[in-house]
């Protein structure tokens, strides 16, 4: 299982063993099977071959309860063989063990032995398997359970000229297919087992309780005579091979093939049989040649699947191979089991068809469940999925096809009628593979096509740096040189703005929690208002007439630039349009950048950041919660490979189309401070200009909350050492996504009134009479806007208004620690904070104190104790976040 | 001889015995119903289609709660076959999580049965914590477990402190108990015990319900909720189809349980009862009438007017709008005749359902029912303990002195009683018509030998016994998972079912199965005009 989940198994990919040794007990003449444990084994295993094979399945159960695990399950199991034998009346009983049964230690064989002693006038056979579910998987328990019928059958040696045929699971369509075949050489065999009948039964009015189709035991019995034995497995448990026993004790020669999948383990099996005396028929060769010719007109399409085969070791190193065959690689190919030989078979036969198509990632996955599965679906760019239904999960999360042929298929009909062996199944099942692959293409085509190659042609874009003249290299120059955060000369003269029109982000990364509006801090991700692309321009407007020294527009959030493009697109066209020569920047998490980069060209955008963590989708995994692309949420290090393989392409493309990069890395202690450098050097790499390596801010409410900091001298080491790899950025301030200004005087707040409507300041003149002035207190800290919680405030404005006119009288320092602002730990809005009243107990008696000669009070936020003191006061309590004087207005209307 | 004595007769003497009061046939129930046997144990070798504890328990009660992770501690085929098979359907609620497409086990091998398996479940926790950060961690135990004695409890309890969540264990061994019955108990306890009332936040109105034992299977329990919300009921919780935790930790603030499946979830419904005080009402949303009924019931424990008037308007509307379609599913499917074989309360829910399109009943039964649910809750002070139902622990609770709410005054609550059946249970038997069998654990030889004998010509069963019939050439209807159809339940599923009848049963193909020259069923199917049903 993948990246040490080793305890846990997440959607198996395997059943147990009860489960193979009763269907190879279908395959059984006149057979019936009973588990010896809880009868809901029985009652899960009929239920799921039931579904699959769309056929009556008897299994019964010896209905072990708390007594039997006390006293032992003879009792039960004698009953159970009883009422068995004298309702159905079979000639082969396969008494398969559960996990119940080998725990509490049961002695099979010995009860069946006193059975037999105890009714000596019974003649039906009774065969014991030892299949606890924890010993192994359905496969293991198949060839048990055969092993135990040859063991425990009385084998005749009388020579034949008969050949054993031994395969693993197969379908019964598969079975009879076989069957055919062999009997088109002109050999007689004996199959073991063979389902064929018992499993795949036509419409019959008259229900037939017991199986009679299938492998007599008469035919069992001589098996020991045979010429030789051919199994059709290549990975089957050496110590249950029934084959390797037909050898050892009874001297029939064994000789093992493939799962005869595909044409190479066809024209093998053939040889064999033929070398046996066998004659190929001109139908066979006539298969074979259609199979040929099938491969011929499916390859084309085939070679373009990259496909994730899961299953039984047989079924996944058959299918395969089928798939290199035609081309179509097989990049995942998973067995559920503990197989380990299934690896180093499968690589040599992989590799060199993987080489050949530039597939570079190749899985082999043993002891997988469809957790790991999922993880190299999505790191080896797989398009169908080939195995059982249980797939079914993976193909709809990634969107592709799965095509069921193997056992169980819980959500198709015609389980039973599968076919994949031999010539007429390769040619059947590539023709199926081809036609999924066409159709998913055909679907998305002409739209794709024009995402690729029509929509996205930049008609005037940004040559490619190489191409640039050297004017044009000239220009962007210039440009950097205005930019302040790229340019560390720039940052004290040239002011940017930072549009919010971006709110919605498509990863979730640990350090950051988004919360709006909250005026204390600044850091990234945090705006007070989310404006529209329009708003966006008059913002921009306005600004620009209050700060001559404004070079650049960026956009930064508070969420994703590109997880927003329609409104970040749209911001920018219509700034341009105010504005032709302002410097266009905007940072990502770079997970669209692929997509929207040459738009952004075409947008003018001159100077992007990307903010890359990791290089390594390990460390990645460690950092983003999740990443949500193209509709389907990612986690884990499928989130991250995914993620950085974007933020990587993305920084190419524009690189190498002259936009100016800088990349962004948040410093996260004991995650990525040893991977920072591999950071830098793939940003180099890629031609980012500047890297900027950030100190984590540890936000409350975000995963990371808890996380140490790293300290300033690890930091500047950090940024020491990578320097050598690309230049440092020393000057970052962790913006706002709504700052503005130079980079170390953000005056988001001081302007913000003048941003967005450009409102006079009514100022009355000190000397102006006022008719009854009140006296109004108010919390702020930039003096223009009322701001500050009351608790919190650093100062009180003091102002004198009679509702129509203000005038500032003083200001009051309110004395004591800054608290932090509490809503940034509460969480939600409305939840004001949580225990700040407590927190600040002293500076609230003191700012109460400040205000007492007040009439009101205007505040941003009071709680609920000191606006009841206030109010006590006769002090009138008014929380808006407004401009000083409207609120100060407003205040002193309602009072006088 | 009669049907009952001819199925008998095949068997030996002991299974005679065990099964002749398993079988009866419905003869009047004015002089009082006819004691059945039920929740024994199965004989061994006969095919029960009765499931274990771990099945009752995982694959019905706690399975379908969707934000909780539930981890199969055992070998990999229990959890294998639990995954996904019962069509239960969930949405992801607002937190976004929903386990339900998801399948944990702690895949047990040897050296965990031989070491003890403890270790690793304790890291499966963990990395499931990790991965997918649930609120809430379930453990179900498999046969093995219980035997090499894993503390999973313990291990519950230190995930708890660990972790700050809530990790409840079920000791759902399959060997407890004689069916999947015994499950649904200590899955029920273990709700009560952990989950119900630990949030005491109100429902939005005083009409508050919890809809008990409805499963979702095919999207049942969002028609349901979809009718009780459109009169005006806030449904807090329902147990469990699309389930969660958090609706059911506050599901004991609501003033009635309504009770759908009684066998499964009966005790949960007592239990808040004796602790809270919510009263409980047995409903039926499988049929017209039974809807209906129910929901004039609901309205009439409420007692409120315009809750009344308010209902009518509901039920004539909804009335309206499938009137036609049911009339001509009607039409096509009058004087048929139905066999069930299901649970412990489809077969007397889906009775009602048949009897709207005009097909009746010739046998039914459940798998692993209790007296109570054939002959009614009055019978319950009769039922004997045995050795089996005395392994499943039953949970003594007492009443919440500070939570304890009684929504009805004493008189109106004995009135009710009378008039509504106020927490009784009338068990199917006396809803059957006359001549009818009852069959309790239907095995799949007298699910074959009834089948020729009765000649239905519809079968409703589960997945396992459905072939039989259906290779032979009778309709078969799923009623454990509905064959991917469905919802069946409340108005529009009626409509839903009817299509699926007459679909089923005018299929040109059955046209094509019995040859004409070998006509099997002469007289039965050549009176019915216009009928393709051969």
């Amino acid at each position: 299982m993948s990246s040490g989940i080793v305890n846990l198994n997440t959607n198996p990919c395997k059943m147990c063993m009860p489960m193979g040794a009763v269907s190879a007990f279908y395959g059984i003449a006149r057979c019936m099977s009973i588990l010896h444990g809880s009868q809901g084994c029985s009652t899960y295993i009929r239920r799921h071959m039931a579904t699959h094979y769309n056929e009556p399945v008897d299994i019964a159960s010896s209905s072990l309860t708390e007594e039997g695990t006390v006293f032992g399950g003879e009792k039960n199991l004698v009953k159970g063989l009883d009422n068995l034998i004298s309702l159905y009346h079979p000639e082969v009983i396969g008494v398969s063990t559960t996990c119940l049964a080998e725990t509490i230690g049961e002695d099979v064989p010995a009860v069946i032995r006193r059975y037999r002693e105890s009714r000596p006038e019974c003649g039906v056979k009774i065969i014991s398997v030892a299949s606890a579910g924890y010993s192994g998987t359905q496969y293991e328990g198949w060839f048990r359970a055969l092993h135990a019928l040859l063991l425990q059958t009385d084998m005749d040696e009388t020579r034949h000229d008969g050949l054993n045929i031994i395969t693993g699971p197969v379908s019964p369509a598969d079975t009879r297919a076989l069957k055919n075949c062999l009997g088109s050489l002109g050999l007689s065999f004996i199959l073991l087992p063979d389902i064929s009948e018992n499993l795949d039964g036509g419409h019959n009015p008259a229900y037939d309780r017991l199986p009679s189709g299938g492998t007599s035991l008469a035919q069992i019995s001589r098996m020991a005579g045979a010429r030789a034995t051919l199994e059709l497995s290549a990975f089957l448990p050496e110590a249950y091979s029934p084959g390797r026993w037909l050898e050892e004790k009874h001297g029939v020669p064994l000789l093992r093939l493939n799962m005869p999948i595909g044409l190479r383990d066809t024209d093998a099996l053939l040889k064999a049989l033929e070398d046996l005396g066998g004659v190929i028929s001109g139908e066979v060769r006539r298969e074979r040649a259609r199979c040929l010719d099938a491969m011929i007109d499916a390859h084309k399409y085939n070679a373009l699947g990259r496909g994730a085969v899961f299953g039984e070791p047989d079924f996944v190193y058959g299918i395969a191979r089928l798939c290199c065959e035609n081309g179509l690689v097989p990049v995942v190919a998973a067995t559920g089991g503990n197989c380990p030989a299934l690896k180093a078979r499968l690589e040599e036969e992989i590799r060199p068809v993987a080489d050949n198509v530039l597939a570079e990632k190749t899985t082999v996955l043993n002891f997988a469940d469809f957790d790991d599965i999922d993880a190299a679906v999505t790191g080896n760019g797989v398009n169908i999925l080939i195995g059982n239904s249980d797939g079914r999960r993976l193909a709809r999360k990634h969107n592709i096809p799965l095509i069921r042929c193997a056992f169980p298929i819980h959500d198709h009909v015609g389980g039973q009628r599968v076919r994949i062996l031999g010539y007429s199944g390769a040619s059947g099942l590539l023709n199926t593979l081809a036609n999924a692959l066409i159709s998913g293409r055909d679907a998305v085509f002409r739209a794709d096509a024009f995402e690729r190659y029509c929509k996205n042609i930049p008609t005037n874009a940004v040559k490619p740096a190489c191409a640039q003249s050297g004017q044009a290299n000239r220009r962007m120059a210039e440009k950097t040189a205005r930019h302040p955060c790229f340019s560390s000369s720039a940052r004290h003269s040239a002011a940017r703005l930072h549009l919010p029109v971006a709110p919605a982000c498509n990863i979730s990364c640990n350090y950051c929690v988004r919360v709006f509006d909250c005026p204390n801090e600044s850091r990234p991700g945090v705006t007070t208002k989310v404006l529209s692309p329009e708003e966006a321009l008059t913002r921009f407007i306005n600004i620009k007439a209050s700060l001559p020294n404004l070079a650049v527009v960026g956009i930064a959030g508070p969420g994703d630039s590109l997880a927003n493009f329609p409104e970040t697109s749209e911001t920018l066209r219509l700034v341009r349009e105010a504005d032709p020569d302002i410097v266009f920047c905007l940072s990502t998490n770079g997970l669209l950048l692929p997509i929207y980069a040459a738009q952004l060209m075409n947008l003018g955008v001159s100077h992007v950041t990307v903010t890359i963590n990791a290089v390594d989708p390990r460390i990645g995994a460690r950092i983003y919660k999740h990443v949500n692309y193209m509709g389907v949420k990612y986690e884990g290090e499928a989130a991250a490979a995914i993620l950085m393989s974007n933020q990587l392409a993305g920084l190419k493309m524009l690189t190498e189309a002259g936009v100016v990069c800088k990349v962004n890395t948040v410093l996260i202690k004991g995650v990525n401070d040893a991977h920072v450098e591999d950071v830098a050097r793939a940003a180099r790499s890629l031609g980012a200009s500047i890297a900027n390596i950030m100190q984590m801010i540890p936000v409350k409410g975000s995963v990371f909350e808890d996380m140490p900091l790293i300290s300033n001298k690890e930091h500047l080491t950090l940024r020491k050492r990578c320097e050598a790899v690309i230049p440092q950025m020393y000057h970052c301030r962790q913006c706002r996504a709504d700052a503005v200004g130079l980079l170390d005087e953000d005056m988001s707040f001081r302007l913000r009134e003048i941003a967005s409507s450009r409102t006079q300041i009514v100022e009355s003149p000190a000397d102006r009479p006022m008719s009854a002035p009140v006296r109004v207190a108010v919390a702020s800290r930039s003096g223009v806007v009322v701001d500050q919680h009351f608790g919190y405030a650093e100062q009180f404005y003091i102002y004198e208004s009679d509702g129509l006119f203000t005038r500032l009288v003083e200001t009051r320092r309110a004395p004591g620690d800054t608290v932090g602002c509490g809503r940034c730990g509460g969480g939600g809005k409305k939840q004001a904070y949580p225990g700040g009243e407590e927190n600040s107990f002293g500076k609230i008696a003191r700012a109460l104190e400040i205000v007492a000669d007040c009439r009101a009070v205007v505040a941003m936020r009071i709680g609920d104790s000191p606006s009841r003191q206030l109010k006590r006061k006769g002090i009138a309590v008014f929380s808006t976040y407004e401009n000083i004087d409207k609120a100060v207005r407003e205040a002193a209307a309602q009072c006088v | 001889m009669d049907v009952k004595s001819e199925i008998l007769g095949r068997y030996n003497a002991k299974v005679f015995k065990n099964r002749k009061d398993h079988i009866l046939r419905v003869t009047g129930t004015e002089g009082g119903v006819p004691e059945i046997a039920a929740n024994t144990r199965a004989m061994p070798g006969i095919m029960t289609n009765r499931g274990c504890c771990y099945a009752g328990c995982k694959g019905v009660v706690v399975g379908p709660i969707r934000d909780a992770v539930t981890i199969t501690h055992g070998p990999i085929g229990c959890g294998f076959y639990t995954w996904g098979t019962r069509r239960n359907k969930a949405r992801a609620g607002e937190d976004g999580k929903n386990f339900i497409q998801y399948c944990f086990s702690t895949d047990m091998q040897e050296s965990d049965i031989v070491f003890g398996g403890d270790k690793k479940l304790r890291q499966a926790i963990k990395e499931a914590v990790e991965i997918f950060h649930p609120q809430t961690v379930f453990i179900c135990s498999t046969c093995p477990v219980g035997l090499i004695g894993d503390d999973i409890h313990a291990v519950a309890a230190e995930a708890e402190k660990l972790y700050g969540i809530t990790c409840t264990a079920f000791s759902c061994e399959g060997y407890k108990g004689v069916s999947q019955s015994g499950g649904h108990h200590i899955a029920n306890n273990g709700l009560m015990k952990r989950l119900i009332g630990s949030n005491d936040t109100p429902p939005e109105t005083k009409y508050s319900v919890n809809l008990l034992g409805e499963y979702n299977i095919g999207g049942d329990g969002w028609e349901v909720e979809r009718i009780l919300r459109r009169i005006g009921y806030d449904v807090v919780s329902v147990f469990t189809g699309d389930g969660s935790v958090e609706r059911i930790s506050r599901s004991h603030m609501v003033n009635l349980n309504l009770v759908q499946c009684h066998r499964s979830i009966n005790y949960v419904a007592e239990m808040m009862k004796t602790v809270y005080g919510v009263d409980w009402l047995k409903v039926n949303f499988i049929g017209l009438d039974a809807v209906c009924d129910s929901l004039r019931n609901i309205a009439e424990f409420f007692g409120d007017e315009d809750l009344k008037r308010r209902t009518e308007e509901v039920v004539a509307e909804e009335m309206a709008g499938i009137a036609e379609d049911m009339a001509f599913f009607k039409n096509k499917l009058e004087g048929r005749t139905a066999a069930l074989f299901v649970g412990g309360s489809r077969s007397h829910h889906y009775q009602a359902l048949l009897k709207n399109l005009g097909v009746s009943t010739v046998l039914a039964g459940y798998e692993f029912a209790h007296r109570d649910d054939y002959e009614g809750r009055d019978i319950i002070p009769e039922i004997k303990e045995d050795a089996d139902s005395k392994n499943i622990e039953q949970l003594e609770v007492e009443r919440d002195p500070k939570r304890y709410r009684a929504f009805l005054s004493p008189e109106r609550y004995e009135e009710l009683k009378a008039s509504i059946g106020l927490e009784n249970y009338r068990g199917m038997i006396r809803d059957m018509p006359d001549g009818s069998y009852v069959v309790d654990d239907l095995n799949h030889f007298e699910t074959e030998q009834f089948s020729k004998l009765l000649r239905p010509d519809i079968f409703f069963s589960g997945i396992k016994d459905k072939y039989v019939l259906q290779k032979g050439g009778t309709l078969s209807r799923q009623l454990h998972s509905y064959d991917y159809s469905g919802p069946y339940a409340g108005f529009k599923g009626a409509v839903v079912f009817g299509r699926d009848l007459v679909m089923g049963l005018y299929a040109p193909a059955w046209n094509m199965v019995t040859p004409p020259w070998k006509k099997e069923r002469p007289e039965k199917d050549s009176e019915k005009e216009g009928s393709s049903h051969a």
